[in-house]
């Protein structure tokens, strides 16, 4: 035994002397940064040569040492390349435990792949990639890579940290510049973090982050952006695909857009035009007459990801559009603007973060931000925002994916930016009525009409769009606590007016309502049962965020077998806190009639992490609630 | 004499074309096909094929011989907005070939019908809908986005893939997830040439093949016209008003059951040139497969394992020891690159060296070690999950190897790829029907790969309720064979705090504390062990003054997993599996048992499912007995309407409580 121990002593003390990379030694991190953590980034140093308005050099050195099969991917050995950008240099070095070499990748072991996939047809973007297998962990990875530039429109954002399970050894940022391009910085979320700013002259900017560890990814916390550390730099001075920009103001970067991206996109043929006046006919209302127009590209266009043009910034000529029918958010969107230029509604290229969390673009700082494009159109004070890439959604309506968040809208006087369309918690709203009956042997049968509005109307709208076998399949996932459930009937309208959809159905279940020692037993609320299952979650550091509340109102006719008596009659039941309210009453109308009503509110907010056990809690509450049972007992 | 053995494979119809009075030439659409609203034999399509027709012929060159053209040709209607996607249309063709050229692909023809005001509006396809991209080392992908698409419209589009592979023809789709109202796939093939046509799923396909004469013309090395005439075998399979496939959950692989027609080469046959075999009989491929320097020289490579053999067995004595010092031994030595296929890549010297490589390579070297200690082992072609069912002899069926040891006449299957793969514990996705034991002398068997022995999992839970209804308790668990696999599979790599975060969760929100688990990274022979103390508050209600607990208390299924109300494909499980719940309840003081759910068994005739719950209540005490099996890898659709109320049948039992009341003082 004690050999054994001596002999692996040894080993080590040779590996230190002979290996040349004693910092790449595995055994040497610091406990805390292995908590919790996969991987660990011994150091992530960033050099970014910014030589002129047209070229830009990212160098970068990364060392990763992953502890786990999970900690694979923070190697990101990675790099993009498309006709503006070559990558001149690429390799990677792996290290054992103990700091000695056992494998080199250069450049040639890199695989090299199109950047096309899933939905998108055609990207002129590729990117190199390293597919290594590991032998053993842990081990060390050491990363090189260069890249060159004529695109300086994007200075890569700096993320000291930028994934869950993975801790920060240290982290250095070095960008050089001419002091003549308007070079600017921001920082975000720097406060709870160890990151020091180092250098900060007119033509250099250095910063050195160190030992951040490793984060957990908790449900309901607000968006990464708002949590990780985040450095944003640009130039007003830039370049994109051969076109010069100057940007210091919104306004001034709308402008540049307008004139050098948008400019010369949106002429149509006569033919289109003269269809297009002809539709709108007599109409002088815009918003009446931009309805036409919509209605008229749902039918006419579909979405497809084509990523073109001005590294996929500059849309697909109007007339394209008009000929083939379709195009992406950016080609659709411009498209249906020259189609309401032609019947005199002015309207706006809107830029934004597409996404279910509400992620804004940062209004404080101008630069080329965003994932998505819609059209905006005003109306009174307000604007009313167009989906232009949907073919079902109602005028106007926003749902969940461009809702609520700051958007920059591109006019031709200059850009602005604008909040969209918040959904208020109350109008949030599904309203439920209907009512069952329940026979001697508890089996189940019920009708209800289900109407949905507000940003719950985007949740279930594409119900309606289902095939058959997919509605049924959501409906008995849907009220997966009601067993052997059949649907009869189902049918649905969608009054896009009103922003309304209406579900209306028949169901049945045999055994709903089950026997014990002679005694019917049953959950009164068969119909809505609340499905937010919150996680218990140990040692929460998040902050809680609900992105958007809901009031959910329910009033249900319970018909009674004859033959029995009611035992137990749950209670009515209250519960309000500063997440919401919640109520239930149960109505005994008769010896067979029972009504059932039921309202839940939760309100948007943002709380702190220790408020998350209480919202858990207050869940739990309700969930239990939502399961209290009528017991029956037979007469005799 | 060949010949008439390949049509006797075939199913011969005759008489089968010119039966149809539609169009189905390209250019050719109908008013009736332009106002159709829906499909009339499936009103919910979103869109439908209303013809596919494919055409394989040979092209002869001088330089590069007889090479192969498929051509394809669609018209599809769509009827919704959701069939839109049908006017996106992508080809991948392979471009990673060693000794011949890159396939090729060519649209033409692609136009788009529209009804206008009464009028047909046709709109053919400029450069700009049509793209070609380069994948990756391997792949090409070839798109066509159709022209001015709308709901109503009809497309069509005509595409010839060109390749030099004529081993292997592109697999010929004869099923989607919306109907086909008439497909047609002919293939003409020189005499020259004998393929295995292989047709799978459940749609019935009429098939002809004629003997016919045949002829192309080329140039020869004096750039002369020359003729060359031969006979050729025609073949023709048609059909009609193929249903769309859809998904089903618990399905191995739809491709087993979705129809389609494959060709691949069996043998070549040129004049005065010897008959060359590619596969026919399982013995045909064994050959063809040992002979490849990739798969016989390698396999048989030794001298670079004889040092470390040599020192790992120093004290091994008996041949089970020496086996398992040399599975695991590679087993932790190797890492795999995730790279399936049966053929070495960089060879198993290099593998060894590098300690990593793909499948072929590490269970090479496994077979290679165990020979030198000994021990009789053998190589074991597979076709994984994904792959489909290797249901006819032929090499492409495989993409996988195992090793296949033989100690004292019992056969010991070993995948050593895997970390917590064990003796006969292979990966789940490799327990594929039947796989083909390859021996030295090119004889070969077929070997089981479907688990037909129980995996088990026991709980033993010892509970006790307080007054309020909260639970306290000790929990333990037993899992064995692939329950035990699955769970290090799963787990093993995880951070303890995050997996009893799911753990908690996963038994509604109990709360754990002295967790402790055996043998999950080591002993992978041995039962993984898990214990620990929980309390709950969420297991009993307290209605009207009476307690009600669910009998199986957060083991309570609550969810039938089959739902759908028909079936069309088999279901699949992957390994026959029994778990045992034996759970004791103390009752609180001042309670008595006033009803506990009566002792039952629920089976199928032939005991495939078995449900089994015994109940027994002694003083305060309650002990509660489940046994539930589903004895089988995969069961037929016959057996879906049984299966799923037998897990009705669970869930009604389960949901009868048991219930406590007050002993009144």
């Amino acid at each position: 035994m004690n050999f054994k121990y001596v002999s692996f002593l040894f080993l080590f003390f040779t590996s230190l002397i002979f290996a040349q990379k004693t910092e790449y030694n595995s055994l040497s991190i610091s406990d805390s940064l292995k908590e919790n953590a996969n991987a660990v980034i011994r150091l992530n140093q960033i050099e970014i040569l910014i030589s002129s308005q047209r070229n830009m050099n990212v160098i970068t050195k990364r060392v990763v040492t992953v502890l786990n099969e999970k900690g694979l991917d923070a190697i990101d050995a990675v790099e993009n390349y498309d006709k503006r950008t070559t990558i001149r240099n690429i390799e990677t070095t792996v290290y054992d435990a103990f700091g000695k070499e056992i494998k080199k990748f250069k450049r040639k072991d890199f695989k090299d792949q199109s950047a096309v996939g899933g939905s998108t047809l055609f990207s002129d973007n590729r990117y190199l990639y390293l597919d290594y297998t590991p032998i053993q962990y842990p081990f060390t990875i050491v990363f090189n890579s260069e890249i060159e530039t004529s695109t300086t429109a994007f200075i890569p954002e700096w993320y000291p940290l930028n994934s869950y399970f993975v801790s920060v050894e240290k982290s250095i940022l070095n960008v050089k510049y001419p002091d003549n391009l308007g070079f600017k910085k921001m920082e975000f979320n720097f406060s709870n973090f160890n990151i020091e700013k180092t250098l900060d002259t007119s033509t250099n900017l250095s910063y050195t982050a160190t030992n951040i560890l490793a984060q957990k990814q908790e449900d309901y916390s607000p968006v990464v952006n708002t949590i990780f550390p985040k450095l944003m730099m640009g130039l007003e001075l830039f370049h994109l695909e051969g076109v010069d920009g100057y940007a210091k103001t919104w306004k001034e970067f709308g402008q540049w857009y307008s004139d050098k991206i948008l400019l010369g996109t949106i002429d149509l043929p006569d033919e289109t035009k003269m269809k297009v006046k002809a539709l709108v006919g007599d109409e002088k209302d815009p918003i009446k007459k931009a309805k036409l127009i919509y209605n008229f590209v749902q039918q006419k266009v579909r979405y497809i990801s084509i990523q073109v043009g001005i590294g996929g910034w500059k849309p697909m000529l109007a007339s394209d559009v008009d000929r083939l029918g379709y195009g992406d958010c950016k080609a659709l969107t411009n498209y249906t603007k020259a189609l309401l230029d032609v019947v005199n509604v002015p309207s706006y290229y809107t830029i934004l973060y597409g996404d279910r969390k509400k992620l804004n673009i940062q209004s404080e700082f101008v630069s080329m931000q965003g994932n998505h494009v819609i059209l905006s159109i005003p109306n009174g004070d307000n604007y009313t925002w167009l989906e232009c890439t949907s073919q079902d959604d109602p005028f106007g309506y926003q749902g969940i994916f461009t809702d609520d968040r700051k958007v920059l809208v591109i006019k031709p006087e200059g850009g602005e930016i604008v909040r969209t369309k918040l959904y208020e918690d109350k109008g949030n709203t599904q309203i439920s009525k209907g009512s069952y009956t329940l026979t001697a042997n508890g089996d189940f049968s019920g009708k209800i009409t289900i109407v949905s509005g507000g940003s719950q109307y985007s949740q279930k709208a594409s119900i309606e769009n289902l095939q058959p076998t997919e509605k049924e399949a959501h409906y008995k996932d849907y009220w997966g606590h009601i067993n052997n459930l059949k649907i009869n009937k189902m049918s649905f309208s969608n009054d896009k007016d009103k922003i309304n959809l209406t579900e209306n159905l028949a169901v049945e279940a045999v055994k709903y309502g089950s026997f014990t020692s002679n005694k019917l037993i049953f959950a009164v609320n068969a119909f809505n049962k609340t499905n937010a299952y919150v996680k218990r979650i140990r040692n929460r550091k998040n902050s809680l965020e609900i992105q958007r509340g809901f009031f959910d109102e329910d009033d249900v006719n319970v018909i009674l077998p004859t033959g029995f008596s009611v035992e137990y009659l749950p209670a009515n039941y209250e519960l309000s806190s500063k997440f919401g309210t919640y109520k239930t009453e149960i109505i005994k109308i008769d010896s067979s009639n029972v009504v059932y009503k039921r309202t839940l509110f939760i309100k948007k907010g943002l709380y702190s992490n220790e408020e998350y056990e209480e919202y858990r809690l207050f869940v739990e509450q309700i969930s239990k609630n939502d399961n209290a049972k009528i017991i029956l007992t037979p007469n005799l | 004499m060949k010949i008439i053995k390949l049509t006797a494979l075939l199913i011969p119809v005759l008489f089968v074309t010119e039966a149809n009075s539609q169009n189905f030439e390209l250019g050719k659409v109908s008013n009736k096909e332009l106002l159709e609203k829906f499909h009339p034999e499936d009103t919910t399509a979103v869109a439908a094929v209303l013809f596919k027709k494919a055409k394989t012929i040979f092209k002869y060159n001088l330089s590069r011989g007889f090479t192969v053209n498929h051509e394809y040709t669609y018209r599809i209607k769509i009827y919704k907005k959701e069939g839109l996607s049908w006017a996106n249309f992508e080809v991948p063709h392979y471009v990673g070939y060693e000794d011949m050229n890159d396939e090729s692909v060519k649209f033409s023809n692609v136009v788009t019908y529209n009804i206008e005001d009464g009028t047909v509006v046709k709109t053919k396809l400029n450069g700009e809908g049509s793209f070609k991209k380069n994948v990756n080392e391997y792949w090409n992908l070839a798109t066509i986005a159709m022209p001015n698409v709308k709901v109503g419209s009809v497309i069509e589009f005509k595409y010839i893939l060109k390749s030099e592979n004529i081993v292997k023809f592109p697999v010929y789709d004869n099923q989607y997830d919306i109907p086909i109202n008439y497909s047609e796939y002919i293939t003409e093939i020189p005499e020259f040439f004998i393929y295995k046509p292989v047709l799978t799923g459940y749609v019935k396909v009429k098939s002809d093949s004629k003997f016919v004469n045949g002829s192309q013309s080329y140039e020869d090395q004096y750039k002369r016209t020359t003729n060359l005439s031969y006979k050729q075998i025609n073949s023709s399979y048609i059909t009609e008003n193929i249903p769309a496939i859809k998904e089903e959950d618990y399905v191995d692989n739809i491709r087993n059951y979705r129809s389609s027609i494959q060709n691949e080469l069996e043998r070549t046959r040129f004049p005065e040139q010897p008959v060359k075999d590619y596969s026919i009989t399982w013995e045909g491929v064994a050959k063809t497969i040992f002979e490849n320097e990739n798969f016989g020289k390698e396999i048989n490579e030794q001298l670079y394992l004889i040092q470390d053999i040599k020192m790992i067995l120093k004290n091994a004595v008996s041949n089970e020891e020496k086996l398992d010092i040399i599975f695991k031994f590679v087993q932790s030595k190797m890492n795999w690159n995730k790279e399936n296929g049966y053929f070495t890549e960089k060879g198993v010297k290099q593998a060894y060296l590098d300690k990593t490589g793909n499948v072929a390579e590490i269970n090479f070297i496994l077979i290679a070690m165990l020979k030198l200690a000994g021990i009789n082992a053998n190589p074991v072609l597979i076709s994984t999950v994904e792959h489909g069912v290797p249901a006819f002899p032929n090499r492409t069926v495989f993409n996988y190897v195992i090793a296949a040891a033989d100690l004292d006449g019992k056969q010991i299957l070993l995948d050593a790829t895997h970390k917590y793969t064990t003796q006969n514990i292979l990966p789940l996705n490799v327990l594929n029907w039947t796989g083909r034991l390859l021996k030295q002398d090119g004889t070969s068997q077929e070997v089981n790969l479907v688990p037909t022995m129980l995996s088990k999992v026991n709980y033993t839970l010892m509970t006790k309720f307080n007054n309020l209804g909260h639970i306290t308790g000790k929990f333990r668990v037993q899992k064995m064979a692939y329950e035990a696999y699955s769970f290090r599979e799963k787990n093993a790599r995880q951070n303890e705090e995050n997996y009893l975060e799911k753990l908690e969760n996963n038994l509604e929100g109990i709360l754990i504390t002295d967790y402790s688990v055996e043998n999950r990274d080591t002993d992978l022979s041995k039962p993984v062990i898990e214990t620990f103390t929980f309390t709950s508050e969420n297991h009993c209600e307290i209605i009207g003054g009476k307690m009600f607990i669910d009998p199986l208390l957060f083991f309570t299924l609550k969810k039938n997993p089959f739902v759908q109300e028909k079936r069309q494909m088999p279901i699949y499980f992957g390994y026959p599996k029994q778990e045992k719940y034996n759970i004791n309840l103390e009752i609180p003081e001042g309670y008595l048992v006033e009803s506990i759910p009566k002792s039952i068994k629920i089976a199928t005739e032939d005991n495939v499912i078995l449900f089994l719950i015994n109940t027994q209540v002694e003083g305060n005490k309650i002990q509660i007995i489940i046994t539930k099996e589903i004895n089988a890898s995969i069961l037929s659709a016959e057996y879906y309407d049984d299966l799923k109320s037998f897990f009705q049948k669970i869930i009604d039992k389960q949901n009868e409580k048991i219930v406590l009341k007050k002993i009144e003082p």
